[in-house]
C-alpha cells in the first residue's frame, strides 16, 4: 500500500507505461479483445435483426429450409394485418396511455416525497423512511394474489386504473429523489422562505427543477418497467382492445402452433421494440446512468 | 448531509411555521396513502390467506400450516420449481458474472475505440420487454426452421429439440435469460471499473506489475463490493423469472422449466387456488427477503440511516 501511495504522488504515469509500446503480443491480445466485443455486439444484435427480417417475411419464407436471411422482397403485409385484424393501433395506444400516466404521477409522487424526506425534520422521519426502504425488500409475488382480489372487489378488473393507480407509489422513486435531494442546499429554500414562498412553492419552483436528473432517472425506469409488464397487466385485462403491447403479442404467440402467426409477431415485436430503442440512442447517457445510480447510489 | 435547518432562525408569521411543519407530511402523503393501501394491506392479507383455504369466493377458511405442510412435503411439483428457479440464478450467475466482467475490463481499457458504440449495443436487451424477447427466441428455437438448429446441423450435429428436451429446454431458457441480463450486469461493473481512480492502476504498473497482476491484485478487490452487489441482485431477478418460461415453454416438457412464479401463476389464476398461490408468494418472499436483507447490510442502505 505504501508503496503505491508514493508511486501516485512521484509520477503521473508516462504514456508509454499504459501503452506498453506496440509489441505482437499487444497487437495480438489487442485484436484479441476487439474480435471478443465484436462477436458480442453479433450475439446481441442478431435477434433483433432476424426480427426485422422476419416481420416482412411471408409465410413460406418464415419456414423455408435453409432459413432465408433476408426476404425477397419488402412486404408491409405482417404490418397491415397486425393492425387491421389484430388491433395492435388499441394495443399501442393501452400501452402509451398506461406508461405515461404512471411515468407522470410516479415521478411526481416520488419528488415530491423524495423532497419531504430530505429536507424536512419531522417526528416520524427516521422510522417512516425505514419502513419505505424495507418495502422495496418485499417481491410482488407476495402480495399479487390479495391485490388482484382487491381489484376485483373494486371493480378495477379489465380497467386502467389497476395498471396505474397501485403503482405510481414508488418506494424506489421516493428513496432515489430523496438521496439526490440531500444535496440541494438548505441555504436556498431559506432564502426562499424568508421571501415568503409557501413550502409547495418552493417544492414546485425550487426542489424539482433542481433535482431534474434524479427525477429523469425515475421517470424512465418507471417507464421502461411499466412498457415492458407482462404479468399483472395480463391478469387484469380481460378485453382484446384494451391489452397493452405485451399481452397482445402473447396473445398472438399462444394461438394454437398451427394458427401461430409469426408474421405480425414479428412485426409486433419490432414495433414493440424499436420506439424505445430509437429513444435510448439519442438519450443513451441519461438512461444509463439513471439505472446504475438508481441501484447503486445506496 | 445538510438536513438540520438551523431552527433559531424563525423569520415566518405563525401560519408560515405552521405550514412548515406541516409540509413534510402532506409531501409524503400520497405515497404512505397508496402503500398501506396497495401494499401493506395486500401484503398482511396475502400472509393471513396462506393460513387458509380459499378460491375467491365468500371468506378465507382457517388451515393453518396446511398449505405450507403440503407445498414443503408432499407437492413435487413446488419442489420441482423451486429447484427450476435455483438452476435458472446458478446457470444465469455463473455465465453472466464473468462475461459481464471480462466485457466490462475490456470497455474500460484506455485504448480500446468504439466505447460507447459497444456499451449502447449490449445495454439493448435490458430495455426490450421479456415478452418480445420470448418471441424472437421461440423463432429461432424452431427445432425444423428455427436459425439456431441451422447452425446446429451446419456444425454436423443433429438438430436440438430446444423446447421438446428436459435438459436442453432449460439450457434455452438460461441462454435467453443471460442474453437479456448479460448488459445490465456489465454496465455495472463498468461503473464500478471507473470508479476505480487511475491512479492506483498506473502506480501498480509503475511497479511492474502485469495486467494480470492489476487485475487480480489491485482490481478486483477494489471490484468485490460491486460484485457482490451485481451478484444478489442477479439472483434475486433470475429467482423470479417467469415470462421467459411461461411463453417459450410453458413450463414444459412435464414441468422441466416451470419457474416458481410461473407455478404460482398457474396455482393462483389458472386454477383459482388463491390461498395456495399465496402461500407460494410467500415462499418466493422468504428467499429474497433474505438475499435482500444481506444487500441491505452489505451495501448500506439502512447503515447509512443509522449514520
Amino acid at each position: 500500500m505504501a508503496r503505491q501511495t508514493t508511486a501516485t504522488r512521484a509520477v503521473r504515469a508516462p504514456a508509454g507505461v499504459l501503452g506498453l509500446g506496440r509489441t505482437t503480443a499487444e497487437i495480438l491480445f489487442r485484436s484479441g479483445v476487439y474480435l471478443m466485443l465484436l462477436a458480442g455486439t453479433v450475439l446481441t444484435i442478431f435477434p433483433y435483426l432476424w426480427m426485422l427480417s422476419a416481420s416482412f417475411k411471408d409465410h413460406s419464407e418464415l419456414f423455408s429450409y435453409p432459413p432465408q436471411l433476408l426476404p425477397l422482397v419488402l412486404r408491409w403485409e405482417n404490418y397491415l394485418r397486425l393492425f387491421d385484424k389484430w388491433q395492435f393501433g388499441h394495443w399501442f395506444l393501452s400501452s402509451v396511455i398506461v406508461s405515461a400516466s404512471q411515468v407522470v404521477l410516479a415521478t411526481f409522487i416520488s419528488g415530491m416525497g423524495g423532497f419531504g424526506f430530505a429536507k424536512y425534520n419531522f417526528r416520524w422521519r427516521q422510522p417512516l423512511f425505514t419502513l419505505l426502504v424495507g418495502s422495496m425488500m418485499l417481491p410482488f409475488w407476495v402480495y399479487v394474489i390479495p391485490l388482484y382480489v382487491m381489484m376485483i372487489w373494486i371493480g378495477w378488473v379489465n380497467s386502467y386504473l389497476a395498471l396505474i393507480v397501485p403503482w405510481v407509489g414508488s418506494a424506489f422513486g421516493i428513496f432515489l429523489c430523496r438521496q439526490y435531494m440531500l444535496s440541494l442546499p438548505s441555504e436556498l429554500l431559506d432564502a426562499a422562505r424568508i421571501d415568503g414562498a409557501s413550502e409547495f412553492r418552493i417544492l414546485w419552483q425550487i426542489a424539482l427543477p433542481l433535482a431534474r436528473p434524479a427525477l429523469g432517472a425515475v421517470a424512465i425506469t418507471i417507464f421502461l418497467s411499466s412498457w415492458n409488464s407482462f404479468f399483472w397487466p395480463l391478469v387484469i385485462l380481460r378485453e382484446q382492445t384494451k391489452y397493452t403491447i405485451p399481452v397482445g403479442l402473447a396473445l398472438l404467440l399462444n394461438l394454437n402452433v398451427g394458427q401461430r402467426e409469426w408474421g405480425p409477431l414479428m412485426a409486433g415485436s419490432v414495433l414493440a421494440s424499436l420506439p424505445i430503442i430509437v429513444v435510448f440512442l439519442f438519450m443513451q447517457r441519461q438512461f444509463i446512468s439513471g439505472m446504475v445510480t438508481g441501484a447503486v447510489k445506496t | 448531509m445538510a438536513v438540520e435547518v438551523s431552527r433559531t432562525r424563525r423569520t415566518g408569521s405563525l401560519y408560515d411555521r405552521y405550514q412548515r411543519r406541516l409540509a413534510p407530511y402532506i409531501f409524503i402523503s400520497p405515497f404512505y396513502i397508496l402503500f398501506i393501501v396497495f401494499f401493506v394491506g395486500p401484503v398482511f392479507f396475502g400472509l393471513y390467506t396462506s393460513f387458509t383455504e380459499w378460491t375467491g369466493l365468500g371468506w378465507p377458511r382457517w388451515v393453518g400450516l396446511r398449505n405450507y405442510i403440503f407445498m414443503l412435503t408432499i407437492d413435487d411439483v413446488f419442489n420441482q420449481a423451486f429447484i427450476n428457479s435455483v438452476i435458472y440464478v446458478v446457470g444465469n450467475q455463473l455465465l453472466v458474472i464473468p462475461t459481464g466482467l471480462i466485457a466490462a475490463l475490456a470497455l474500460n481499457a484506455a485504448w480500446l475505440r468504439f466505447k460507447d458504440a459497444f456499451r449502447v449495443i449490449y445495454f439493448i436487451p435490458v430495455l426490450t420487454t421479456g415478452v418480445v424477447v420470448s418471441i424472437v427466441f421461440t423463432l429461432l428455437y424452431s427445432k425444423d426452421y428455427g436459425f439456431l438448429n441451422f447452425v446446429v446441423r451446419l456444425a454436423g450435429f443433429p438438430p436440438i429439440d430446444w423446447v421438446g428436451d428436459p435438459i436442453a429446454a432449460k439450457i434455452a431458457i438460461i441462454i435467453v435469460m443471460i442474453w437479456r441480463r448479460f448488459g445490465f450486469t456489465m454496465v455495472f461493473f463498468l461503473a464500478g471499473l471507473q470508479a476505480i481512480p487511475h491512479e492506483i492502476i498506473e502506480a501498480a504498473m509503475v511497479d511492474g506489475a502485469n495486467r494480470w497482476q492489476v487485475f487480480r491484485y489491485v482490481t478486483l478487490p477494489l471490484l468485490r463490493p460491486i460484485i457482490l452487489f451485481v451478484l444478489i441482485t442477479g439472483i434475486i431477478g433470475a429467482f423470479q423469472t417467469f415470462e421467459e418460461p411461461f411463453l417459450i415453454t410453458q413450463g414444459g416438457p412435464s414441468n422441466a422449466t416451470l419457474s416458481l412464479a410461473q407455478y404460482l401463476y398457474s396455482q393462483g389464476f389458472a386454477f383459482g387456488r388463491l390461498s395456495y398461490a399465496a402461500t407460494i408468494g410467500v415462499a418466493l418472499f422468504v428467499v429474497i427477503f433474505v438475499l435482500s436483507f444481506i444487500q441491505m447490510r452489505w451495501f448500506g442502505a439502512l447503515r447509512d440511516e443509522e449514520a
